[in-house]
């Protein structure tokens, strides 16, 4: 999972019919000097920074541009998105991430 | 898996059914030379890590295992956790 800010969102018509009505977000990881300064002193250093890329995302929170999520990968976005279809029904939605939480806080000792 | 230092704690309220319980930990990843890549992963804790502490991070079936071991965990949500805190590495 990572930390991050959702910057945008995404659409398409043409797609997997198993994706219809998933919502789909941009979403930029937290790189650790974009965290408190606590954060690099509990690191121990600071970190070179190249710019990681924008992770498309499905979402069922309805999460908005701005909000911090946390994104879960693979087979753990899938349980997420498919705690919103029937019960016993499998995950096979064709997505690999998904929104699994809107943060509320986060706390970096100082 | 990788090695890092956690470096802080992630609350949500809105947040998916299957992360009920979990505490999430903000963790820095470090490269070869022990330096911080810049990348932060967020991942599940059960061993109580705390902030600043060196650990190992699992992902994928690995974390699962760490949450609950065995063939029957494919319900868990649950993509990284903490599997050790380090005491040493040369």
């Amino acid at each position: 999972m990572f930390l991050g800010r959702v910057a945008g969102t995404v659409w398409s018509t043409v797609k997997w019919p198993q994706a219809q009505g998933v919502k789909l977000l941009l979403v930029r990881p937290y790189r650790l000097g974009d965290l408190p300064p606590g954060a690099v002193a509990a690191a121990g250093a600071a970190a070179s920074e190249p710019t990681d890329d924008l992770v498309v995302c499905a979402d069922t929170l309805d999460a908005g541009v701005g909000d911090d999520v946390i994104v879960a990968f693979g087979h753990a976005a899938r349980v997420a998105v498919s705690e919103k279809l029937p019960p016993g029904s499998k995950p096979m939605v064709p997505i690999d991430a998904a929104v699994v939480a809107v943060v509320d806080k986060v706390e970096i000792p100082r | 898996m990788i090695r890092g230092t956690v470096i802080g704690q992630v609350w949500g309220t809105r947040k998916a059914r299957g992360l009920d319980g979990q505490t999430l930990l903000l963790v820095a990843a470090r490269d070869a030379d022990g330096k911080p890549t810049g990348r932060v992963v967020v991942a599940s804790d059960t061993l109580d890590a705390r902030a600043g502490e060196d650990v190992t991070v699992a992902f994928g079936s690995g974390a699962r295992n760490v949450l609950r071991p065995g063939p029957e965990n494919r319900d868990l949500l649950c993509d990284a956790a903490i599997a050790a805190i380090v005491e040493g590495a040369g």
